[in-house]
C-alpha cells in the first residue's frame, strides 16, 4: 500500500532519444533544465508513473546515466518507426507509452487517459492539430512484429501501421480534457524553440512554488496522477455482476472508498447490496483484501497503481 | 424448571435397560447444554481410560436450552463420546427435527451405554423405551434405515438419527446421520456401530416451556430478521462453497494433501461455477432461517448437498478439478456415513504414499492425486473394509503407523483427526488454533481463522498474542455451541454475550449475565482439556503435522511463506499463558476453583 505512483502496473513507458537533432545543433537529449539534462528530468517522471522504463538511443550516443533499460537502434535513424520497433521490443508488460526525449511539458493527466483506453485497442494516438502525434501515444508491444516487417519494407510512418491495427484516435476535444494547451505535444526542433521551452519551464516552477506555499504543503505531487486499479469480485459481487475482475482508473491520491465509489458506478448492481454507494463503503457482509496479503478495515486507507483490490464475504466460515 | 427438564435418559444396551435420571440444576447452570453438558457427562460417564469401542463408553446425546424456542438456527443437538479417531473428546454437533424431538421426550440428555449383541435401534415414546431388532436394516444406508424403521413403527412423527454401513463397521470416522445431516467429526457413528446400535428413534410430547414467552418471541423475530440480513449474505446466497475460490485466492486452501495451497483446478469447483452449472435448491435445517445448506445437480440429474469442507477435502485436497466427481464422492460418503473432511483427508495420505510406492497394493483401487475413478472406488472399499479400504477405515494416523516408513510425514491430522480446508502456514492463528483444539484438528470449536481473514492481525507471520485470540475463540464457540445457536449467526449479534445472557434468562428465567456466561465458555473449554488430561493428554499432543512446519508453500500470493516449530511453539506458549495454565499446558488446581469445576468435576 506505499504510493508508488505507478499507475500501470504491467507497463512500460519508452523514451526514444536518438533522433538526429540537426537543426537544434547539439544533442536534444542534453539540453539542460533546473542545471540537468532534460532526459533526466523525463525519464524520472515517467519512471515513477510506469513499472517498467526503456531509453532507445543511437548506437554510441551519450547519455547521462538514467534510470530503465537502454536499448540502441540496431541501424540508425530510421525515423520513428525504428525508435518504436526497438523500443518496444524490449518493453515489458503488454503496453507501452511511447515518447520522445524533447518534451519538457509531457502532462501525466493525458498520458494516465491514454494509457486507459487501451483496454480495447493496440494504438491510442492523439490526434492534434491535424495530424496523429506517433510519439506520444500508447501501444501494445505485440505490434512490433508488424513494424518490424514495415522497416523491412521501407515504410518509414507509423501512420501505415494504424491502418492494419486497431486503433484509437483521441481528438483535439478529448485532448484538451487532459492537457488543455496540448502542452504534451510542445517538442523542441530549433535554439529558439528551446529558449521559450526554458522560460515556460520557470514559468511553471514559480507557478508550482506559489500553489504550495498558499498550501503550505512540501512540494511532492505538482499534478493528479491516475492510478490503476484492479477489483477482483468473489462469491456473491461475482454471480451479481458476472465479473470476475475489473479495471478502475482513479485519480491519486485514492482510498480504498473511491474504488468502492467508482466500482458502484462501472457496475451499478452492487450499489445497495455489496456496496452502500452513498458512503461509499463495502455493505457489512463483505471485506477486501489488498494484493491477496493483507484484510484492510478503513476505507480510508489510501491505494496504490497496480494494487488487486479483492471483494470477498466478511465471513470465511465454513 | 424453565428451558430444561431437568434429568437425562440413560440406556444401557447389554442389559437392555433404561432408567430416567435427574440432572442438577446447578450443573445446567454451569455447562449449559448441548456441548458443555455433554462434555461433564463424558467426565462423569466414561471410565478413566475406557476404550472407545468398548460398551464402557458412553454414547452422550445433549439437547440445549435453546431447542425448542423457536429461536432461529436453534434446532441442533450434540453427541459426545470418547473418540476412536483421538483417544481423546468427540464433540459433535448436527441439526434436524431429531433434535427437535431429543427434547420433546422430556430429556436434556440421552446416554447410551453396554452394547447389544445384535444389531438394534432404540425407540422412545410416551415415557416408554423399546429396544427393537434392527437386523433388517444391516447395510442399509442412514437415509434408508430411518425410512425404515418409520415404517415398520408406523409412526410418520418419529424422527430417527442412524447410522450407514462405515458406522457398522466401525470405519473410525463414521458419522451419525439424521434426515441427511451428520454428526460428522471424530467417529461417533463407530461408537454407535461399536454399541450394535443402527438408529434411534424418537416421538415426544414434552414441550418446554419458557419462563418468559413473550421477551423470548421478540428475541426470535429479531434474530430472524438479522439472520436476513449482509451478514449471513453468503450463507444465503451460495452457502459454504464459496470459500473455496477466496480460499484459492488467498493462498489458503490446502491441495493435495497440503503440498500447496493453491489449487490450478479451482476454477472448475468453485462455489460460483457450482452455483451456475449445478445449482438445484436450496435447504435449511428445521427452525432455520439462514438455509445455507446447498443441493447441487449432477449430471445423472441426482440432487447433492455439498459444504466447503466436503468439497476442499474430496476436491482440491485430493487433486480432484471435476465437479461430478465430487458430487459423487460426497453422495458416496453420505450414503456411508463417513466424515467427508477425514475421508478426504486419509484418501489424499494414501495418494501420496502411492506414488512414493509405500501403499500396499490393491489390485482393484490405484489411487493417485486427481483419479476420479480410484477416488469413487476406495470409497465403498472403506465403508466395506475391504482391501486398502480396511487400513484407510482406520484413518490417516493409524494407517501411517501400520504402514510404516516414512508415511506418517504425509499423516495431516493432530491427535488423529484430519484438517480441515484451512492452510496454517498462510492463516497463522488458525495454525495455533488447530494445534491446541482438545478434539483435533477442528474448524468449529474455535474460529480461530477470524482473526486470520478480518485484519485484525497478520495472517503471513506468527506471535505470542495469537494465544488470547484463540482463547476467546474457543470460549464464544463453547457458548455458542453449548446454547445452542448456530454459528452462521455468530456475526449478526452485536454484543454476544450480553444479548444471549439476556436470552438465556428469558428462557431459562435465570440472572445470566453476560460475565457469567463468558466464564461458562472458559468452563466447557476447560472441561474438554481435563477429560483429555484424564485420558493421556501430553504437551506433544497439541502440534501440528510436520509437512506443515518443514515445507514452505511453493504457489500463489502466499509463496515461500512457512511456519516454523519455533513460531508455533511460541504461540502454544502465548496460549497457555492467555489460558491460565502452566507451561506444559495443564490445568492449576486454582483455575479449577476460580471456575468453579469441583473435585467429582
Amino acid at each position: 500500500m506505499e504510493p508508488t505512483n505507478r499507475f500501470f502496473a504491467n507497463g512500460s513507458a519508452v523514451i526514444l532519444s536518438g533522433g538526429k537533432s540537426s537543426r537544434m545543433g547539439s544533442a536534444k537529449a542534453l539540453l539542460r533544465f533546473d542545471g540537468e539534462p532534460l532526459i533526466l528530468h523525463l525519464a524520472r517522471k515517467l519512471d515513477a508513473l510506469f513499472s517498467n522504463l526503456v531509453v532507445v538511443a543511437a548506437p554510441g550516443q551519450d547519455l547521462p546515466p538514467l534510470p530503465g533499460t537502454l536499448v540502441r537502434d540496431e541501424v540508425a535513424y530510421q525515423g520513428p518507426v525504428g525508435g518504436i520497433y526497438y523500443g518496444l521490443r524490449a518493453a515489458a508488460g503488454e503496453v507501452a507509452f511511447v515518447t520522445s526525449c524533447d518534451v519538457p511539458f509531457l502532462q501525466a493527466e493525458l498520458v494516465a487517459h491514454l494509457v486507459s483506453l487501451i483496454e480495447d485497442y493496440d494504438v491510442v494516438a492523439p490526434y492534434w492539430q491535424e495530424r496523429f502525434q506517433p510519439l506520444c501515444a500508447v501501444y501494445r508491444t505485440s505490434v512490433a512484429t508488424l513494424l518490424g516487417q514495415q522497416l523491412a519494407r521501407g515504410e518509414l510512418r507509423p501512420i501505415y501501421l494504424y491502418d492494419k491495427v486497431r486503433t484509437r484516435k483521441v481528438g483535439e476535444e478529448e485532448v484538451r480534457q487532459f492537457d488543455p494547451d496540448g502542452l504534451s505535444f510542445f517538442n523542441m526542433n530549433s535554439p529558439a524553440d528551446y529558449e521559450l521551452a526554458q522560460q515556460r519551464w520557470r514559468e511553471r516552477q514559480k507557478f508550482e512554488t506559489e500553489i504550495e506555499t498558499k498550501n503550505g504543503r512540501p512540494r511532492s505531487i505538482s499534478v493528479s496522477v491516475p492510478l490503476s486499479i484492479t477489483v477482483e469480485l468473489f462469491g456473491v459481487p461475482r454471480l451479481l455482476t458476472k465479473t470476475k475482475e475489473i479495471s478502475l482508473s482513479l485519480s491519486e491520491p485514492a482510498t480504498l472508498s473511491d474504488v468502492f465509489g467508482a466500482l458502484a458506478e462501472r457496475l451499478p448492481v452492487l450499489s445497495g447490496r455489496v456496496i452502500d454507494a452513498e458512503k461509499k463503503i463495502l455493505s457489512s457482509g463483505y471485506a477486501c483484501n489488498v494484493n491477496g496479503l493483507s484484510f484492510v478495515r478503513n476505507p480510508g486507507a489510501t491505494v496504490s497503481s497496480g494494487d488487486r483490490i479483492f471483494i470477498v464475504s466478511a465471513d470465511a466460515g465454513g | 424448571m424453565h428451558g430444561f427438564h431437568g434429568r437425562l435418559l440413560h440406556i444401557d444396551l447389554t442389559r437392555r435397560e433404561s432408567s430416567w435420571r435427574d440432572l442438577e440444576p446447578s450443573r445446567l447452570r454451569a455447562y449449559l447444554g448441548g456441548i458443555g453438558l455433554g462434555a461433564s457427562l463424558l467426565y462423569e460417564w466414561a471410565p478413566p481410560g475406557v476404550e472407545p469401542f468398548s460398551p464402557d463408553n458412553p454414547l452422550i446425546f445433549a439437547s440445549a436450552p435453546l431447542v425448542g424456542t423457536g429461536l432461529t438456527t436453534t434446532a441442533k443437538f450434540a453427541v459426545v463420546t470418547k473418540s476412536p479417531l483421538t483417544g481423546f473428546i468427540a464433540d459433535s454437533l448436527s441439526s434436524s427435527r431429531f433434535a427437535l424431538e431429543l427434547k420433546r421426550i422430556g430429556v436434556d440428555a440421552l446416554v447410551v451405554t453396554g452394547g447389544a449383541s445384535s444389531l438394534v435401534y432404540i425407540f422412545v415414546k410416551d415415557g416408554k423405551v423399546e429396544i427393537r431388532d434392527a437386523e433388517r436394516f444391516r447395510g442399509q444406508s442412514a437415509g434408508a434405515t430411518e425410512a425404515g424403521v418409520r415404517e415398520e413403527l408406523n409412526s410418520p412423527e418419529a424422527r430417527i438419527a442412524a447410522i450407514g454401513l462405515a458406522g457398522e463397521n466401525r470405519v473410525r470416522f463414521a458419522t451419525i446421520s439424521n434426515e441427511g445431516r451428520h454428526a460428522g467429526r471424530g467417529g461417533v457413528g463407530a461408537v454407535m456401530g461399536a454399541k450394535n446400535l443402527k438408529a434411534i428413534a424418537l416421538v415426544g410430547e414434552h414441550d418446554v416451556s419458557c419462563a418468559d414467552p413473550g421477551g423470548v418471541e421478540a428475541v426470535a423475530e429479531s434474530l430472524r430478521r438479522r439472520s436476513l440480513g449482509p451478514l449471513t449474505e453468503k450463507y444465503r446466497s451460495i452457502g459454504t462453497v464459496a470459500n473455496l475460490s477466496v480460499f484459492n485466492r488467498l493462498g489458503a486452501l490446502p491441495t493435495r494433501n497440503f503440498r500447496q495451497s493453491t489449487f490450478s483446478g479451482a476454477e472448475a469447483v468453485s462455489g460460483e461455477t457450482l452455483t451456475e452449472n449445478h445449482f438445484s435448491r436450496r435447504h435449511g435445517c428445521a427452525s432455520c432461517t439462514i438455509l445455507c445448506e446447498r443441493l447441487f445437480k449432477s449430471a445423472g440429474g441426482e440432487e447433492q448437498r455439498l459444504e466447503y469442507e466436503t468439497l476442499f477435502a474430496l476436491g482440491p485436497l485430493c487433486g480432484v478439478e471435476d465437479a461430478e466427481t465430487v458430487l459423487g464422492a460426497a453422495r458416496l460418503c453420505d450414503e456411508y456415513g463417513l466424515d467427508t473432511i477425514s475421508a478426504g483427508g486419509t484418501l489424499a495420505w494414501a495418494m501420496e504414499c502411492a506414488e512414493k510406492g509405500l501403499l500396499p497394493e490393491d489390485k482393484n483401487i490405484a489411487l493417485r492425486f486427481g483419479d476420479a475413478g480410484a477416488l469413487l472406488a476406495a470409497l465403498p472399499a472403506i465403508a466395506r473394509r475391504q482391501g486398502v479400504g480396511s487400513l484407510l477405515a482406520e484413518g490417516s494416523r493409524r494407517a501411517a503407523l501400520e504402514i510404516g516408513g516414512k508415511s506418517a510425514y504425509w499423516a495431516m491430522h493432530v491427535k488423529g483427526l484430519e484438517m480441515p480446508g484451512y492452510e496454517p502456514r498462510s492463516l497463522k492463528t488458525m495454525a495455533l488454533g488447530l494445534a491446541v483444539s482438545p478434539r483435533g484438528a477442528c474448524h468449529n470449536r474455535s474460529g480461530a481463522y477470524e482473526a486470520d481473514f478480518s485484519g485484525a492481525v497478520d495472517r503471513l507471520s506468527a506471535d505470542s498474542s495469537r494465544g488470547g485470540l484463540v482463547a476467546e475463540s474457543e470460549d464464544f464457540a463453547a457458548v455458542m455451541d453449548s446454547l445452542i445457536v448456530c454459528k452462521f449467526l455468530r456475526k449478526c449479534f452485536t454484543d454476544f454475550y450480553s444479548e444471549a445472557g439476556d436470552l438465556l434468562g428469558k428462557v431459562t428465567g435465570w440472572d445470566y449475565t453476560a460475565a457469567e456466561l463468558k466464564r461458562a465458555g472458559e468452563r466447557i473449554h476447560t472441561m474438554k482439556k481435563l477429560f483429555n488430561i484424564r485420558e493421556g493428554w501430553r504437551s506433544e499432543d497439541d502440534w501440528l503435522p510436520e509437512r506443515v512446519l518443514v515445507e514452505a508453500l511453493p504457489s500463489g500470493v502466499a509463496e515461500g511463506i512457512a511456519l516454523t516449530p519455533g513460531e508455533l511453539g511460541q504461540m502454544i506458549h502465548g496460549y497457555y499463558r492467555a489460558r491460565g495454565w502452566d507451561e506444559a499446558g495443564y490445568v492449576p488446581e486454582q483455575k479449577l476453583i476460580d471456575l468453579g469445576i469441583s473435585q467429582n468435576r
